[in-house]
């Protein structure tokens, strides 16, 4: 029995912050973000990795009957959409409209209210299905946490919040030797009541679901893709479809899971490292050798009643890094004090009901300002820093600092901000 | 080795930097014959800290009146400040070539007799003896670069001073430049081929006697937030700059203080300029400062900032670092490449400097992270390692000198 392949690619934007200077503080009408740069590189992404990717994508998914994909796109890259790029909005569309993709949901913002506040999560949640389905006309059945972020908790929540199936990262010592390529469930458990109510109440009228499956990124595969792909010291480069295939095939299971950045077509790998002829390959090979490509809901279907292995984690695991861990947001004092102090301002903002202070808050929950305060490598006196467009974790922090302080200013006075956009979001420009 | 300054007497960081670069050779088997052109105050103390008994170290002073940081103009005024006092030698002449000449001259003679593997000179003043020495031994002639001609001057060189680096420059067999920055304003600017250059970077010396971080009190501060300047008020440290951001923080903060510790050509400029602007409760001068007093400062800093056009490296900074001060650099600078848990900003960028001391003063998590983060690149940049480093490119130059002759 030859196993399924499973693609999700993560299409995400981040809103990212402008130059702010103390003296903005408390300014009317200060904005956040750096409209300029938030709009070139959405277009410069948008030229190389998603119009392109999102083209081949649509003839594949045309051509051959067997293949399909799973796409979870942040709120914030929808926004950014409405914003720089109705083109690719409108490729995405394409795709949903052949039927042979699963559009997963995720928290709006790609924020890490799964860890700080249970309510703003489950709003975010809901913020995000309802977009979803306002935009492919299909309710999301399967939920994806940002960067991957999972625990056993955070299933129950979703499970409760109506899904049935969840994404999370094959990692090894949970694993414990069990293969990443069968379906998981987290260890059955109740919450406490005052928060299932709470979940209950957000669920609306959905039906809550009884089980839910955990999927688990085979990372191995994945990574030789999204990372090492044109690693010309890795010993499997070139890496080409065919042989690619193969690993899949040994791998066996039920379902190879490769989950990834979209921009790893055309942005992280270059067109030139021949990324979109490897991609372009793969479907026709599969159908080949009569492989089968499913989206997560399909692989849960496929597998049915058949018992599940118990995946348990207890503290919180992602996708970021070696440590699979948080320390990616999370791993310092000025990351830890930011989340912290933002989070803080969740019951003064909701109760000023104000909507373009509302989505400001939110944006900056985005897990991106967290991950670029990460000082995480620094000690090893290493090059490998993370990617950022600041010049420092301290530029990130100041900046955000910045705008948190006049978050505080705005709402210290009686003020609303004049609503004249804050259905389409704010106008940047 | 063919030095400046040393210290007890030394006004920059040459004279620190040359101290731990000879002790840390000493640590690793290199037996070093240091001559320095004054002969006031080093030598015993040279001799005292390093044990001259064990016949390792020894410092030969030539008696001139070369002071480091020196240009024609400077040498002048003091030529006519010092005529008739026992400052007067009898090797100097009566202006800095000749002055130099006879420095060189003298340490020529007074190496010899020696017999030494490698020759090696700080900056521009001692080149010419550095290049003399090694063609009369037929050594290697290794020129370290602490701090060109164009950072001092802000790109307008004194073209005899220029024309004498550049020729140290091209006589070396290697030049171990202080940074990646200056090891680009020597290929840029002097045409010096990249290879021939190696970047050593200036480390910091553990502090005898090092007091405790200081404690605050769970009751509030004791005192108003102080924001730190230390260097020569020289047109290349930018002081004035300093000054501007002192006024814009103020404006913000009036409870904030500014102390520049130093001395230089620009001090009565910026003394007037600090009243002009109504500063005058607001930035302090502190001159000078001795060692003693540099690490109280230290120890009650809340900022450092280190605003310079062109700076080749910026030991201050590590000094900052080591005494846990939040610390914001100018990108111009060869320390910037060390230190990374600090604020970079363009030397021209006044309103991005107070902007980061403001946010290290409002936010009690970032300052924390940047006192407990910056320390850390010392344990690892020590004079031992980069001593070490300097071994391995002295045994380089003479293994491939030997091969040129065969």
């Amino acid at each position: 029995m030859q196993p399924l392949i499973s693609l999700y690619f993560q299409v995400h934007q981040p809103y990212r912050l402008r130059d702010l200077r103390i003296t903005d503080i408390g300014k009317a009408g200060t904005k956040y973000f750096d409209a300029e740069l938030n709009r070139t590189l959405f277009r410069k992404v948008a030229e190389k990795c998603y119009l392109p990717a999102n083209k081949l994508m649509l003839s594949l998914l045309q051509k051959y009957s067997h293949f399909s994909v799973a796409y979870s796109l942040s709120g914030s890259f929808i926004d950014q959409c409405r914003d720089y790029g109705e083109d690719v909005l409108q490729s995405f569309r394409a795709l949903a409209a052949t039927g042979k993709v699963e559009f997963l949901a995720e928290t709006y913002y790609h924020s890490l209210s799964s860890l700080k506040s249970l309510p703003e999560f489950c709003e975010q949640v809901t913020l995000h299905r309802d977009t979803i389905r306002d935009l492919f006309g299909v309710d999301p059945t399967t939920f994806r946490n940002t960067e991957l972020i999972y625990s056993n908790e955070l299933a129950q929540v979703v499970r409760l919040l109506g899904f049935n199936g969840i994404l999370a990262e094959g990692v090894d010592a949970l694993l414990a030797g069990r293969s990443p390529n069968d379906p998981f469930a987290p260890p059955q458990f109740r919450l406490p009541p005052e928060k299932e109510a709470m979940i209950e109440a957000a669920c609306g009228e959905r039906e809550q679901a009884e089980e839910i499956a955990v999927l688990l990124k085979n990372y191995r595969l994945s990574d030789d893709v999204a990372f090492r792909f044109s690693d010309r010291t890795w010993v499997g480069f070139p890496l080409t479809a065919d042989r690619f295939t193969d690993w899949i095939t040994e791998a066996g299971g039920h379902s190879i899971n490769l989950f990834m950045d979209y921009e790893t077509f055309g942005e992280h790998q270059w067109k030139d490292t021949g990324v979109f002829e490897f991609l372009e390959a793969l479907p026709r090979l599969w159908e080949e050798r009569g492989l089968n490509a499913a989206t997560p809901s399909q692989v849960i279907a496929a597998w049915g009643k058949r018992d599940h292995g118990v995946f348990d984690a207890h503290a919180p695991i992602s996708w970021a890094d070696c440590e699979r861990d948080l320390s990616a947001w999370l791993g310092n004092r000025i990351q830890e004090a930011s989340v912290a102090a933002l989070y803080a301002l969740e019951h003064d903002v909701k109760e000023r009901g104000d909507a373009q202070l509302l989505q400001d808050w939110r944006r900056l929950q985005t897990s991106d300002h967290f991950y670029y305060m990460s000082t995480k490598y620094w000690s090893d006196g290493d090059v490998h820093k993370y990617f950022s467009p600041y010049d420092s974790p301290y530029e990130a922090y100041r900046r955000f600092s910045h705008a948190l302080h006049d978050l505080r200013c705005r709402l210290a006075t009686d003020e609303t901000t004049p609503s004249v956009d804050t259905v389409s979001g704010p106008s940047l420009t | 080795m063919f030095g400046w300054e040393y210290p007890p007497r030394h006004s920059g960081g040459l004279g620190v930097a040359c101290q731990g670069l000879v002790r840390g050779l000493l640590k690793t088997g290199v037996r070093v014959t240091l001559v320095l052109p004054r002969r006031a105050g080093s030598e015993e103390e040279g001799a005292e800290i390093l044990t001259p008994e064990s016949g390792e170290f020894s410092v030969v002073t030539v008696p001139s009146d070369l002071q480091p940081y020196d240009g024609s103009a400077s040498y002048a005024t003091r030529r006519v400040e010092h005529r008739g006092t026992e400052m007067e030698g009898q090797l100097y002449g009566p202006d800095l070539s000749s002055a130099v000449a006879n420095f060189t001259d003298a340490s020529v003679a007074l190496t010899q007799n020696l017999t030494p593997d490698v020759v090696h000179a700080h900056d521009w003043m001692t080149y010419e003896a550095g290049i003399r020495t090694s063609d009369h031994h037929g050594v290697p002639f290794v020129a370290h670069i602490h701090a060109t001609e164009l950072d001092r001057t802000d790109f307008h060189p004194n073209e005899r001073i220029f024309v004498q680096e550049r020729r140290g420059f091209l006589h070396a067999q290697k030049i171990i430049a202080v940074s990646d920055y200056t090891k680009r304003i020597l290929t840029e600017h002097y045409g010096i081929p990249a290879e021939k250059i190696a970047v050593v970077h200036n480390a910091h010396a553990k502090l005898e006697g090092h007091r405790p971080t200081q404690i605050f009190s769970q009751y509030g501060r004791r005192k108003p937030p102080l924001v730190l300047f230390v260097g020569r008020l020289t047109v290349q440290k930018n002081p004035l700059q300093f000054l501007d951001v002192a006024s814009r923080v103020h404006a913000l903060r009036p409870d904030v203080q500014f102390v520049m510790a130093g001395d230089g050509p620009l001090l009565p400029a910026l003394i007037e300029r600090t009243c002009a602007m109504g500063l005058e409760r607001t930035v302090f001068f502190a001159g000078r400062v001795s060692r003693e007093e540099g690490e109280s400062l230290y120890h009650s800093a809340d900022c450092f900032v280190m605003p310079s056009l062109s700076e080749p490296f910026g030991l201050v900074a590590l000094e900052a670092a080591a005494h846990g001060v939040p610390i914001i650099l100018s990108k111009h600078s060869g320390v910037s490449e060390v230190i990374d848990h600090c604020f970079k900003v363009d030397f021209w960028d006044g309103e991005k400097m107070a902007d980061c001391i403001l946010t290290i003063l409002r936010e009690e998590p970032l300052a924390m992270q940047l006192k407990a983060e910056a320390p850390r690149i010392l344990t690892r940049l020590t004079w031992q390692r980069q001593a070490e480093r300097v071994r391995a490119i002295y045994e380089d130059t003479i293994r491939s000198l030997s091969t040129l002759r065969i």
